[in-house]
């Protein structure tokens, strides 16, 4: 959100036009270019750069990946793969000046001549396109390459800054699959990187609504003085979505949805709800309050995961009236597959602000809607003159996605002679009073990392204390003796009926979505 | 009656019953749909049967900017005093593709001396707590009305169509200072120029590129025939921004700078049909700085180079110069202006 220290001086044309961190001129290099991330996200976030005049004209893009393919062929690729996932349409004489940006580096991720080759190619697109040395490499590769990668990168000098230039690397998740497998990544990434050059993509920070809790919190005097444990009786997190797993089976039977969804995206939003005010809108003081709020919140002991944790697993049943398979029928799942589908979780941040305030989390897959959503239920006005019989309780809903937007739950006599009182809704929603859509994750988080903003990108900490959070729970989850259960619900129901007495117990319940 | 996206100016309706009359618009609508309301939006014009043309420019910028639209046709000259109003709505499909968003409209026209009942009829009709803009699609006449002009947080204008460009600005600088609220001055002339200062601008991003500013020795630019102000609002941008001061100039279309650091700067407007600002070009000794028209409408060419060398121009998005488009550009950027009043400062002797 504001200019690091290592940005470059401000380009006084720019005053007034642009109230965002200017990216500056680069090469993008994409491994694994001709993967499933560069074909339905990566390029059309850049074309949608581009046709919006958002992106600086001296870029160039610079596919790495194993297929032997020609310049051609790789722009045709991604023309055709533009034409159908791109939010606009594509306009031929835009793309035709976007494609002659674009470039194919056929090498094998493990062949050090490969990059030595991309070097001199590199230095070649700085000359005709004027990209000044500066390089953001993309890892849209698996993790199991980013070491052959890094490795080489290094080996080939391609780490290094020239004077005045800048190298930057973008890693996506998962960030490791523990603390141990995290610490190892992050030395790997630091033996050729530093943690400045380091910029790790959660696309749910990109998301209009994600970048909005800071502004409802920090711009807004109302919601300052009611947002700490004397007022909020308890957080809601939800993530919720009607897919199956699909084609990734491969990866969610070892990954499951605490660690594909919970480490990285719930927590991240929990620590946009509940951290500090940061000094300054710089990333580091952003990030700064965010880790803390990891850091606080309470590890569970093995009797408190039983007691607070609910997985669970969908079976056979029907979504939008249509059948669909149990889990363990999708292919490539094991049929004795232990993996959770479905998560929800209890937690509890230790700090000043938020004691004794429940949260609650859950996030799971063939559920009966697609929606996530932060819910804030304030606690009941004292129960004279009206409270008494009343049982609704005001609740702040930040919806992330679909159809972004905040609602705030409060009560209303109801027009007549007895009074009688109901909830009712204020509802704000994006697409409803901005008639610009937003622009998708994947753009505004391309251009931060080419500005060099990394407010919105996971620092180092925040994924390791992430993981320290979530390792005891999948520890108790695989040990020998005793584990908590796995629990079943029906494909389009609202997961396990424990998830519901999760809540239950402390006299709440899940909001209705 | 239901409510749906027609051009006409809706209902009749008497002046005292209108907030019943848009209540009742309301209720009585068919189908799903959702009011919606950013800003107050007033738009005043005397030119004849401007609110049948204000009421099509509304239905096109509420479809990006919801607002309450007040539209207003004053008819000073008339002999008979008289006040009419009409309610109406601009419905369109959101962005979501399932539901209808609507806007409401009162338009109003007054006649006579009814005229001087203006800030009384739009008081009276403001969605509370909401920002109040004002589009003036007139020129301004002295004196400015103070009562009027408090309440105004934006007011939008296009200087181009200006006669007198020193002595309506003085008018819009007097209410602006006597204004208790800031008003912010929002120059459509100025959102002319968006797309070519942010083209231009680009060039510039990296610091090593910033050498360049010191060594600009001339400055081109193509302006359409009436849009001699918008050109000369470019070059004020670039004195501002760069530091420039105005020297004496040769001609009406030479204007001359000094740098900083003593060097002579010629900007040269050259009058070509086409675009309101149809090419810019920056020339340094080793470097030429070029935004042109793209031949395929709505974009803009930008490359650079040396004299006799290969370029590699790149497209940017032009911007368009119909008022819907530069109303929805002015309105999506809000902000203060600061950097146009510098810009209008470095060149109002030349406007």
């Amino acid at each position: 959100m504001n200019r690091t220290a290592d940005q470059p001086e401000p380009n006084p044309l720019r005053e007034g036009l642009s109230a965002r961190a200017v990216p500056q001129p680069c090469t993008i290099v994409i491994f694994g270019a001709t993967g499933d991330l560069t074909h339905r996200k990566l390029i059309p976030a850049l074309y949608n750069l581009a046709a919006d005049g958002d992106l600086p004209p001296a870029v160039a893009i610079v596919g790495f990946a194993r297929r032997k393919k020609s310049d051609e062929e790789f722009r045709r690729d991604l023309e055709e793969a533009t034409r159908k996932f791109s939010r606009q349409p594509v306009r031929d004489e835009i793309w035709k000046t976007f494609a002659q940006s674009i470039f194919y580096h056929q090498s094998e991720f493990g062949d050090e001549a490969g990059y030595k080759t991309l070097a001199g190619r590199l230095g070649e697109i700085d000359k005709t396109h004027g990209t000044r040395g500066n390089r953001l490499f993309y890892f849209a590769a698996g993790p199991d390459q980013f070491e052959p990668i890094l490795k080489h990168l290094k080996a080939a000098g391609l780490n290094e800054t020239c004077k005045g230039s800048w190298v930057r690397v973008i890693v996506e998740k998962p960030f490791g699959t523990d603390l141990a497998s995290a610490r190892e990544l992050n030395r790997i990434i630091h033996n050729s990187f530093t943690e400045e050059q380091t910029y790790r993509i959660d696309h749910f920070l990109g998301k209009e609504t994600a970048q909005n809790i800071l502004v409802l919190r920090f711009a807004n005097a109302i919601f300052a003085p009611l947002w700490n444990t004397h007022y909020i009786d308890h957080v809601q997190i939800t993530a919720a979505e009607t897919l199956g797993v699909g084609t990734r089976a491969g990866y969610y039977e070892g990954a499951g949805a605490l660690r594909d969804m919970v480490q990285n995206h719930l927590l991240q939003l929990l620590c946009l709800v509940a951290m500090e005010p940061p000094t300054d809108l710089s990333a580091d003081s952003i990030r700064d309050e965010k880790v803390k709020v990891v850091r606080s919140l309470r590890r569970l002991s093995a009797a408190e995961i039983a007691a607070s944790v609910v997985r669970g697993q969908y079976t056979e049943g029907a979504i939008y009236g249509k059948p669909a398979v149990g889990y363990r029928q999708e292919e490539n799942v094991k049929p004795d597959s232990q993996t959770e589908t479905f998560v929800a979780l209890r937690l509890f941040i230790e700090n000043w602000r938020w004691a004794d305030v429940p949260i609650y989390m859950r996030v799971g897959k063939r559920l009966p809607k697609s929606a996530t959503e932060i819910s804030i239920h304030f606690k009941k006005a004292p129960a004279v003159l009206f409270n008494k019989d009343l049982h609704d309780l005001n609740v702040l809903v930040i919806r992330i996605q679909p159809d972004e937007g905040i609602a705030l739950r409060i009560h209303a006599k109801v027009p007549g002679t007895s009074f009688h009182i109901e909830p009712v809704k204020m509802d704000f929603h994006y697409g409803t009073s901005f008639g610009k859509a937003s622009p998708e994750a994947y753009e505004r988080l391309l251009l931060d990392a080419m500005s060099g903003d990394a407010t919105l990108f996971a620092r180092r900490d925040e994924v390791e204390q992430a993981w320290a959070f979530i390792d005891p729970i999948e520890e108790a989850w695989h040990a020998k003796k005793d584990p908590p259960k796995l629990f079943f619900y029906p494909v389009g129901s609202w997961g396990p009926e424990e998830a519901d007495d999760l809540l239950a117990r402390g006299g709440q319940a899940w909001r209705r979505l | 009656m239901s409510v749906t996206e027609t051009y006409s100016l809706g209902i009749p309706v008497e002046i005292g019953k209108i907030n019943q009359e848009l209540k009742k618009l309301w209720q009585e609508s068919e189908g799903a749909m959702t009011r919606a309301s950013l800003i107050n939006l007033a738009v005043y014009s005397e030119e004849p049967s401007s609110l049948e043309k204000n009421t099509q420019l509304m239905a096109k910028i509420t479809e990006n900017h919801a607002c309450r639209a007040i539209v207003i046709e004053a008819d000073c000259k008339a002999k008979e005093n008289r006040v009419d109003a009409w309610i109406s709505a601009h419905c369109h499909v959101s962005g979501a593709g399932n539901k209808q968003v609507c806007s409401e409209q009162i338009s109003f026209l007054l006649k006579g001396m009814c005229t001087t009942l203006l800030p009384n009829i739009v008081f009276s009709h403001l969605d509370s707590d909401l920002p109040f803009y004002v589009w003036w699609q007139e020129e301004f006449r002295a004196p400015m009305d103070a009562q009027l002009w408090t309440w105004v947080d934006r007011v939008i204008y296009d200087s181009q169509a200006w006669t007198d460009f020193r002595a309506q600005m003085r008018l819009v600088e007097s209410a602006q200072e006597e204004a208790k609220q800031r008003i912010v001055l929002c120059d459509l002339n100025w959102t002319r120029l968006d797309k070519v200062r942010f083209a231009l601008a680009q060039f510039f991003d990296h610091p090593a590129s910033h050498h360049h500013f010191a060594k600009i020795k001339k400055v081109r630019i193509e302006f359409a025939p009436r849009f001699r102000s918008t050109a000369i609002l470019f070059a004020g941008w670039l004195a501002a921004q760069l530091n420039w001061r105005a020297d004496n100039a040769n001609a009406r279309n030479d204007l001359r700078f000094v740098s900083p650091t003593h060097q002579r700067i010629d900007v040269q407007l050259h009058e070509r049909h086409g675009e309101p600002v149809g090419e810019i070009a920056l020339e340094t000794p080793e470097i030429q700085f070029l935004v042109t028209h793209a031949k395929c409408g709505d974009l803009l060419e930008v490359s650079r180079g040396k004299p006799g060398e290969k370029r590699m121009p790149q497209l940017m998005p032009a911007g368009k110069n119909d008022p819907v488009s530069l109303m929805s550009e002015e309105l999506m950027r809000g902000g203060l202006h600061n950097v146009y009043l510098h810009a209008v400062n470095r060149i109002r002797e030349s406007l």
